[in-house]
């Protein structure tokens, strides 16, 4: 028992319990961590995980710098020339605010590390009252202060949270930038020569309260002279908002300049084409999972960090397979092959894809593959390598196929890389109806677009076929096609076939005749069309060679997840996880009890709730109490009812208590219409 | 003595008479002060800066509170006190401490005005600010403190039913057309330090009647929409490089004061449509970006919003049986537009009919799931539904559609949509 000095009795407060609790959840932390972080497959997870993540970070900041850079002037800039309104950036961010906090957490520090110490983040939840929000932005800008001057200022008082007013705040900032005759500290007179700006981001501009925001803009816009304030508004929909939530008297206060963050959409296909469609990355989604992804993203929620949690979520699911998972990376194969267990060629041999080899191969070798480790060691290295030198060249041929396709009227294959991915791990693209349609449709094309994208097609290849000897090969070969192009020019007009001429002198039978019969017979291809038809046909037979099926391979499960059944994890459906849980309380609690065959049985040993619930379904819109007793009754104590018509009050309680907590989960409701009836909410299931 | 009304009245034009009053009221030393002042006016009429330059110009100790910052009564007291007497960090909770510090500083606040700025927020204060600070005299015993009202509503709304003491008013009317033009006028000389600025090797000189004209010229367009003189400042500073554009690129002289009002109108007339916005950059066709399904949420309910729950079996379900033509529905056919639902604003609808439409608007199969109802409230969060029940009722939740016809209009157009099919104004065209 500690000592207090207090000789009253009551409850005393010794502040060391929280750091006893952090502590030991730290422990714990560590003892799960321990479960898997031996194995093979966790440390393979680990790092790639790690550089995905870097690499998106990086990207992040790299798809934020310009906008930031942008705001950053704007902010830099703003008090350059005397103003009557407060400058303010809007935002213009587009809905989900989840992935947008990233950037506005970047903004801030960039803001301290280039403008200026005081920066605000106001979010509208914290602030519903001015009182809230002004005591809050003082707060947040003296405190800061406070701790860099901690050591250096010994008078540093601590200012309660009721006295956070804008007097203060003006005193406070006077203080700071007093004028450099009267500063005595020599530390402070650095800093004297501009007045920083205070700057008040407000990320979430729709979900402040308007009155609020009001009011607080003409305080700060009459404060304008002393406190020179900016504002910083993400605006999640659209201009439209900012004027809706201020009146003319307010919007006139401020000064509005206006910057689009990037779409979405564009940010998705950005992570996707840089970093998980690229060779740093070997883990690939399947064709129906990958499409799962893009599903939500498109149709439910544009969230981008939602579908990198997916990402992530499938790859842990993908890794936690076993041990021969761990393949799952570029280099140092057949060192890991070398030291796997015989558990782990076990854990290989049971993926799907090696019935498929053993079935293609000769008796004896079936045996030794089933049984010689060693010999299977050598098989399973020969097809993985296999698949290691396909991977690049699927994603550098997509790209191709991407620059050759995605402007094509109709787009059959889709606009975008993503889309050409999701067809290609599905199936063979290269015999696809769309494929084909595509082929015909570039039959058309005109020399300038074909040249154009020849070049940008070898250009590809030249950028990203490090050490492949087939990209030389390819390129050389490209690089005549595109020659012959260029000269095609001088030799044109020579080659100019001379047209037969049809004579205006001819009868209208004789015409018709020469009509049908030029267009029966096919032109001769001129010059140009030879050579884009070789053209089409050497590229049509590159893809065919690259773009194969990833199925095609022997151990493809180890670079590819294809497992459509995380859906179920993914998308959450609380209803029928409900229904399940009540209807069918087996699933979830695992009691050899409970077991039942058909929906419909109900035993005794389930839940109350659940057999109140099982019970209701049968039922109308309205469920007689009573008779719902009645049959509960029946069910949990098939003699006592027979026997005593008066019901035992345990049983009653239970019931009462049963359909109270079908109340609470809102499937039915009490009824003012019948006495002793409830209602039914629900319906089907 | 009248030297400094004269000077008052040139630095603050079209207000002569205020000043007068008011020089009336504190400009001589001998007299007392009254106890109270109460002038209103509409914005931006030149209140509070005649009021404090009149107050500079006498030589009177005065402080200006603006009620805005004043949330609560206790900021209000102490900003007050450390105002007026100086007093920096004492607690004022009550009228009773306030009155009880304001006689501890007696000497302090002889002869001393207090400036209550957007006073109209008194009324939602505490019953008893108002009347205690029109009898700030009386209750001080004595002391000469006078206390001046600003505000844009009249004294009538302050009426309660204790009486109280009638302050003197003073009323501050809108500027009209002449004196708005006059006022305009003073801004010349930022109007000039523009040209110099921003006129590349084409700077030139004006002088005060060439301004005026633009000043006329501008005028003409906003007169009629516009009174407030700031914004009007506003966008007459914002305009005027493009006045004078002509002039600069050496199309036309400075006397060719026709030519050049020609060429700005379309401009002007532009900028009426922009007035008030304040946004500087032209701001690119709005595209909002949203998930699939939550367009087509939005569209349900702005079907929901504005079809009556009666038409929803005609317009969304296959076989609905024939309607009989009734007299009724003749005469609905040449309804006046006033009557249109699209006209008449959204009306509530439940949950359960948004999913309904939904589904039956949505032509492939989707999934119930929470990703689906997530978008719902965070089409709320977004303010484009507004939700009409309060968060604990699990059942039944009610909402509002936000969005005009026009936008839904867009909506439809990205996803291919036809909406006029499914509104019941237009099933009779």
């Amino acid at each position: 028992m500690a000592a207090t000095v207090s000789v009253s009795k009551g409850v005393f407060v010794f502040k060391n319990g929280a750091k006893a609790a952090s502590k030991k959840s730290r422990t714990k932390d560590k003892r799960t961590q321990s479960l898997y972080c031996d194995s093979l497959w966790y440390k393979t997870y680990k790092s790639l995980w790690e550089s995905i993540e870097t690499q998106i970070q990086e990207l992040n900041n790299a798809m934020f710098s310009n906008i930031l850079c942008s705001l950053v002037n704007f902010l830099k800039n703003c008090y350059k020339d005397t103003v009557s309104e407060i400058p303010a950036a809007a935002l213009l961010t587009g809905i989900n605010m989840p992935d947008h906090s990233v950037q506005f957490k970047t903004l801030k520090k960039e803001i301290k590390r280039s403008i200026t110490p005081h920066v605000v983040t106001l979010s509208g939840e914290d602030c519903h009252s001015l009182k809230y929000l002004v005591e809050i932005m003082v707060n947040q800008l003296v405190k800061s202060e406070q701790l860099i001057d901690e050591d250096s200022d010994s008078d540093t008082r601590q200012i309660k949270k009721s006295q956070c007013s804008f007097t203060l705040l003006q005193a406070w900032y006077e203080e700071l930038y007093q004028p450099p005759g009267t500063a005595n500290s020599p530390k402070k007179q650095k800093t004297k020569h501009n007045k920083n700006i205070i700057v008040v981001i407000i990320p979430d501009f729709e979900n402040f309260a308007p009155k609020v925001l009001q009011d607080f803009i003409q305080i700060a816009s009459s404060y304008l002279n002393v406190l020179p304030f900016v504002f910083v508004f993400g605006v999640a929909t659209s201009l439209n908002a900012v004027h809706r939530s201020l009146p003319c008297y307010v919007s006139s206060r401020i000064n509005i300049q206006v910057f689009h963050s990037t779409p979405s959409t564009v940010y998705l296909n950005n992570i996707l084409e840089n970093i998980l469609f690229s060779r740093q990355c070997p883990f690939h989604l399947g064709g129906k999972v990958f499409n799962l992804f893009t599903d939500i993203f498109l149709f439910y929620d544009l969230s981008v960090s939602g579908f990198i949690q997916n990402f992530k979520y499938a790859m842990l699911e993908h890794f936690c397979y076993g041990n021969v998972m761990a393949l799952c990376q570029r280099k140092h194969i057949k060192q890991i092959i070398s030291d796997f267990s015989h558990d782990d060629l076990e854990n290989a041999r049971r993926l799907m894809s090696f019935r498929k080899l053993v079935e293609s191969e000769s008796p004896e070798a079936r045996i030794a593959l089933l049984t010689d480790d060693n010999y299977f060691r050598n098989v399973l290295l020969r097809e993985v390598r296999k698949i290691v030198a396909y991977l690049p060249n699927l994603h550098l041929f997509l790209r191709c196929l991407h620059v050759l396709v995605g402007d094509l009227p109709k787009a059959p294959l889709g606009k975008q890389v993503r889309e050409l991915y999701a067809c290609a791990v599905s199936r063979n693209i290269t015999k696809s109806q769309e494929y084909k349609e595509c082929f015909q449709l570039l039959a058309f094309q005109s020399r300038d677009e074909l040249c154009n994208k020849v070049k940008r097609i070898t250009d590809l290849i030249v950028n990203n076929s490090e050490g492949l000897e087939v990209g030389r090969v390819i390129t050389d070969r490209l690089n005549r096609f595109l020659d012959n192009l260029h000269n095609l020019d001088q030799e044109e007009d020579e080659n100019e076939v001379a047209q037969e001429g049809i004579s205006e002198l001819m009868g209208r039978l004789q015409l018709r005749e020469k009509l049908l019969q030029m267009s029966k017979q096919n032109k001769p291809m001129n010059k140009y069309e030879k050579i884009r038809s070789g053209l089409l046909n050497f590229l049509s037979e590159q893809f065919e060679i690259y773009l194969q099926e990833p199925t095609d391979f022997h151990f493809h499960e180890i670079f590819f997840f294809n497992d459509i059944s995380v859906q179920t994890h993914i998308i959450g459906s609380h209803r029928a996880a409900i229904h399940t849980a009540l209807n069918d309380p087996h699933v979830y609690l695992q009691c050899p009890c409970c077991e039942i065959a058909t929906d419909s049985v109900i035993l005794p040993s389930m839940p109350d709730i659940s057999i109140v619930y099982k019970l209701h379904l049968e039922c109308g819109k309205m469920i007689n109490l009573y008779d719902w007793l009645q049959s509960f009754l029946s069910i949990v104590d098939p003699q006592e009812t027979e026997d005593n018509p008066k019901v035992s009050p345990q049983l009653q309680a239970r019931f009462t208590q049963a359909v109270a907590e079908l109340e609470y989960l809102g499937f039915i409701k009490s009824s003012k219409r019948k006495t002793d009836h409830v209602a039914r909410l629900t319906w089907g299931g | 003595m009248m030297s400094t009304l004269s000077r008052l009245e040139s630095t603050l034009p079209c207000r002569s008479s205020q000043i007068g009053q008011l020089y009336n009221l504190f400009g001589h030393n001998e007299e007392p002060f009254p106890g109270s002042v109460y002038i209103s006016g509409g914005p931006s009429v030149g209140k509070s800066i005649v009021v404090s330059r009149v107050l500079e110009e006498v030589g009177v100790k005065h402080a200006v509170i603006n009620m805005i910052e004043c949330y609560t009564s206790k900021i209000l007291y102490e900003t007050i006190l450390s105002k007026l007497c100086g007093l920096v960090d004492t607690k004022c909770e009550n009228m009773m401490d306030f009155i009880d510090h304001l006689q501890r500083n007696r000497s302090e606040i002889h002869r001393s005005v207090l400036i209550i700025d957007k006073a109209d927020k008194l009324r939602t204060m505490d019953f008893n600010i108002f009347p205690g600070f029109l009898k700030l005299k009386e209750l001080t015993g004595g002391i000469h403190i006078s206390v001046i009202f600003l505000s844009q509503i009249i004294l009538q709304k302050f009426y309660s039913k204790t009486n109280i003491v009638e302050p003197i008013q003073i009323t501050f009317p809108q500027y009209n057309k002449d004196e708005l033009l006059e006022i305009l006028t003073l801004d010349i000389d930022y109007a000039r330090n523009l040209i110099i600025n921003n006129a590349k090797g084409g700077g030139f000189e004006f002088d005060v009647d060439f301004y005026r004209n633009y000043l006329n010229v501008f005028l003409s367009v906003f007169y009629r929409n516009c009174r407030d003189l700031t914004e009007l400042r506003y966008i007459a500073r914002s305009n005027f490089l493009n006045y004078c554009q002509p002039i600069i690129s050496k199309e036309n002289t400075i006397s060719d004061s026709l030519a050049l009002w020609r060429k700005v109108a379309p401009t002007l007339k532009q900028a009426l449509q922009n007035l008030y916005l304040r946004v500087s950059t032209v701001t690119l066709p709005q595209s909002l970006e949203l998930p699939f399904y939550a367009k087509y949420l939005l569209i349900a309910a702005y079907l929901a919003s504005y079809n009556p729950a009666k038409d929803d079996k005609r317009l969304f379900m296959k076989y609905h049986g024939k309607k009989t033509k009734t007299l009724r529905d003749v005469k609905k056919k040449s309804k006046v537009s006033e009557q249109l639902n699209t006209v008449l604003g959204p009306k509530p609808f439940s949950f359960d009919r948004l999913l309904a439409i939904f589904y039956s608007i949505v032509e492939d199969k989707v999934g119930f799931n929470n990703n689906l109802l997530v978008q719902v409230s965070s089409l709320v969060e977004l303010q484009l539904l507004s939700s009409l029940s309060d968060s604990s009722s699990l059942d039944g939740a009610k909402y509002k559609c936000n969005v005009n016809f026009d936008f839904i209009q867009t909506v439809c157009k990205m996803v291919g949509f036809n909406i006029r099919k499914y509104l019941s104004d237009f099933s009779h065209m």
